[in-house]
């Protein structure tokens, strides 16, 4: 997998390496008197696939705006220079600037429908950079247009040309943007968290022809993530980077098999499984503490006669102190799943058992004493909590469930909560926008662990987290299930987490459950298909990149 | 730091101090109205009438001879009054009704919504004329008529803000919280729903001066001798074609001082609130 560097040239490391197509030399950008980029020293090699990890704030996305010379407003190059075949950026002409900006080097950005014009046709769109970058007539353009949508893996582009942005999935769209990148012939791609936000086999199947792409273009690419399951499959070289400093920079291989500093085995290590759990004894014996049959969620669709399927009849049973994993992708119904057993919505048919009552028709007044047993840990952490409200209430609100208490009792037991979930007393005061989303995350399951609960549905716990933070939430579920003796019904996209935390696995996929058993059965001998397929898409940190390509 | 921004901007924002510096006069003419005015705004002299602005009657008499400063001075008064007490009533009738229809979406609340097109479906001079026929002119007939008008616009806007609310994630993990439909309206919603009407309030308390001044010019409004602005300038619009301008003039500029004061703070309010100073769940 590793492309062979063919410039000699290249070959020595370091900001001035010959050869290489951009250099950052001592680069420092400042946003007023803020450091966010310091001192950073990288060199882009012809033909090679770079990778930029880091963590929130790190700079990452900053360093690829300095790159393509369009900082944010405010920010500016306060010390080093970027440079392109030995010239630095700001000797550049504006005109040379303009062609250089999509005509060298081109940026694709994390979520591709928000970058398209809602009111143009993507082929429009598409054709305007070409035109934008090679004076040619509309037909030519339009011609090039489709030529690049069928390069980068759009089946029947000339009808896909024709389609608005709204029109298309979150895979087609970053396609689409892929191709407007490709429009102008660079030499250098960056993408910027491209795939971010997209499901697993997706963002699979984009990167994939992202990097297929590049390699037979001969391009550079500058792969920037948080990913290091990407790193690990398609770069060759790799730097960390950490509060706008370059801490680790290397080739992939050695990287993986030996990180340099701490920080960087923190992330490896955060990004790895943890050790399978421990199945509840004797948990096929013990009645279920829940139990759902042929749960069905039909949505009535204005002007159809056919309603969507959101949940089709599904199935499952969880023990005391067993943690299921309902695993699918964005639309397959999980979620609804989770919002029919705590109640938030009717389902249509089937029935739903709580230690042992049926509890589908309970009104919610009569369900409402129930609730302390069964909790949800809602999958957005900011939007999850009321922004007007502190911490300290949001964590008191769910304390009426269990027993009249005095204000005293009410801000022990919500330090006590703080406490469990390892977050400063001292936050008790503050409002959902000053945390961050690790802290909102934590605040979340504090609150559902408020009442001692028995059951908790957890909803994506661990996505649009970073790799650190997800590790200490993993951990921490993990902490709860064996203290509390916890149910839980978990669910996610993340096969990764779904290794370190769920004793049994039920695979959903269009609002049906194609396959159900032990996490360790599902993870070695899945027999659906379409498991198998979820099962291929995930980019492992372990695994041997060999394994994964096709 | 937040402190520091504001207290800087205050002075550096010419709209906040027009219209807060123009809101104080207002009000002090409100509360020193019998010290300011030379003269009692009632007191009719008919042997000084329709004299033109001159060292004793700064601006001037109208045609009974009252001094058109101090009735100016005191129609702040009843005009800000009339202003302050709709916006207030539409408000605590309106916010609450807007918080329920957009709550509960059953057949009560579509009816709800329907009688709101049904008066906005009137104009409202004629609504006015109608209603101070029934019940007489007072001005509280003139509150009502703008409550009418200010009710189903309050309900409308928190209604807005409560169907999109509704469906927002903190709300189901409200319920999930245990908290009932009552908690989760006062609770949860209402404080989020609560910034376009602040930022409506000003506008409506200009639109309450102006529309109180429109219906007192056709008749529909408080009567003689109160003083009042659009009153004012209705008895002066007759003496206006003989060249007799300072009696519908000066109160005129009075209604537009007062609307533009509540229009720029309006416009500030928004301002706050748009750069997300509130804290806003969005």
């Amino acid at each position: 997998m590793n492309a062979p560097v063919a410039d000699p040239a290249a070959a020595p490391t370091g900001p001035s390496g010959e050869g290489a197509i951009v250099v950052l030399d001592k680069l420092s950008v400042g946003f007023g008197d803020r450091t966010v980029l310091n001192g950073i020293d990288l060199a882009l090699r012809p033909r090679e696939i770079f990778g930029i990890v880091g963590e929130t704030g790190a700079g990452k996305s900053v360093l690829a705006r300095a790159i393509i010379g369009l900082l944010p407003p405010g920010g500016d190059v306060t010390g080093g220079a970027v440079r392109y075949r030995g010239r630095p950026l700001d000797a550049f002409s504006p005109a040379e600037a303009g062609s250089y900006r999509g005509g060298k080097v081109a940026l694709i950005g994390t979520n591709a429908k928000a970058l398209l014009d809602p009111v143009a046709r993507v082929g429009d769109q598409i054709a305007r950079v070409v035109r934008a970058h090679t004076p040619m007539d509309a037909r030519a353009a339009r011609t090039r247009a489709i030529d690049l949508m069928r390069e980068v893996g759009i089946v029947e582009p000339e009808r896909r040309a024709r389609a608005y942005p709204h029109e298309l999935s979150g895979g087609m769209a970053q396609r689409i943007v892929i191709a407007m990148a490709l429009a102008g012939n660079p030499e250098v791609l960056l993408a910027d968290d491209a795939t971010l936000g997209l499901d697993a086999t997706v963002q699979a199947q984009v990167l994939e022809s992202l990097v297929e792409r590049s390699r037979d273009r001969g391009l550079s690419v500058l792969l920037i993530t948080h990913d290091l399951g990407i790193v690990r499959h398609y770069c060759d070289r790799v730097a960390v980077i950490r509060d706008g400093r370059l801490v680790e920079e290397g080739p992939v291989g050695d990287f993986m098999a030996a990180p340099a500093t701490g920080y960087s085995r923190d992330l490896l290590d955060a990004a790895r499984a943890r050790p399978a759990l421990q199945a509840p004894l004797a948990a096929g014996d013990r009645p279920p503490l829940v139990d759902v049959r042929d749960l069905t969620m039909h949505f009535a669709v204005p002007g159809s006669v056919l309603p969507i399927k959101a949940v089709d009849g599904i199935s499952f049973a969880i023990a005391p102190g067993e943690t299921l994993a309902l695993v699918g992708e964005s639309g397959s119904g999980k979620t609804t799943a989770g919002q029919c057993l705590m109640r938030l919505i009717d389902n249509t048919d089937g029935r739903i058992f709580f230690d042992g009552r049926d509890v589908t028709d309970l009104k919610d007044r009569a369900f409402r004493p129930l609730r302390r047993h069964m909790q949800m840990v809602f999958q957005e952490p900011y939007v999850a909590l009321n922004p007007r409200w502190r911490v300290a209430d949001l964590l008191a609100e769910p304390l009426a469930l269990v027993e009249p208490m005095t204000a005293a009792e009410r801000a022990r037991r919500v330090a006590e909560l703080l406490a469990l979930v390892h977050l400063d007393p001292r936050l008790a005061d503050v409002r959902p926008h000053a945390l961050t989303a690790g802290e909102q995350k934590r605040v979340g399951i504090a609150r559902a662990l408020a009442t001692r609960p028995r059951f908790i549905v957890f909803d994506e716990p661990t996505t649009a987290l970073d790799i650190r933070v997800r590790a200490q939430i993993i951990d921490l579920i993990r902490g709860l299930q064996s203290s509390m003796n916890l149910s839980a019904l978990f669910i996610t996209h993340d096969l990764n987490s779904v290794r370190s935390l769920a004793h049994r696995v039920a695979v959903m996929h269009l609002g049906k459950i194609v396959e159900q058993g032990d996490t360790e059965a599902i993870f070695e001998r899945a027999e659906h298909p379409y498991t198998r397929k979820l099962l291929a898409a995930e980019l492992p940190v372990d695994a041997e990149p060999a394994a994964a390509a096709p | 730091m937040a402190s520091a921004r504001s207290s800087r901007s205050v002075f550096a924002r010419p709209g906040l101090v027009i219209g807060l510096g123009l809101l104080a006069l207002q009000f002090i003419a409100i509360v020193f109205a019998p010290w300011i005015a030379p003269f009692p705004p009632t007191e009719a002299n008919p042997l000084d009438s329709l004299q033109p602005p001159n060292a004793v009657h700064w601006l001037g008499t109208d045609e009974i001879g009252m001094d058109i400063f101090s009735r100016i001075v005191f129609a702040t008064r009843v005009n800000l009054l009339i202003g302050f007490a709709a916006v207030a009533l539409s408000l605590g009738v309106g916010v609450p009704v807007g918080l329920l229809v957009g709550y509960y979406r059953g057949l009560p609340s579509a009816l709800v919504m329907r009688f709101f097109d049904f008066i906005q479906s009137f104009p409202v001079f004629v609504l006015g004329m109608a209603l101070v026929a029934v019940l007489g002119q007072e001005i509280w007939s003139v509150v009502i008529v703008l409550c009418m008008l200010f009710v189903p616009m309050f309900a409308r806007i928190v209604r807005a803000e409560v169907l999109s609310l509704r469906e927002r994630p903190f709300i189901a993990a409200a319920r999930c919280s245990g908290a009932g439909d009552f908690a989760i309206m006062f609770r949860h919603i209402l404080p989020n729903a609560m910034t376009p009407v602040i930022v409506q309030v000003s506008v409506s308390i200009g639109m309450a001066i102006l529309l109180t001044a429109g219906l007192s010019f056709i008749g529909a409004g408080v009567r003689l001798p109160s003083p009042e602005w659009g009153l004012m300038v209705s008895s002066g619009a007759q003496q206006m074609i003989l060249g007799i301008w300072w009696i519908a003039l000066f109160p005129g500029l009075a209604i537009v001082l007062s609307v533009l004061s509540f229009a720029l703070l309006s416009d500030e309010a928004k301002r706050y609130v748009d750069t997300g100073r509130g804290g806003r769940a969005r």
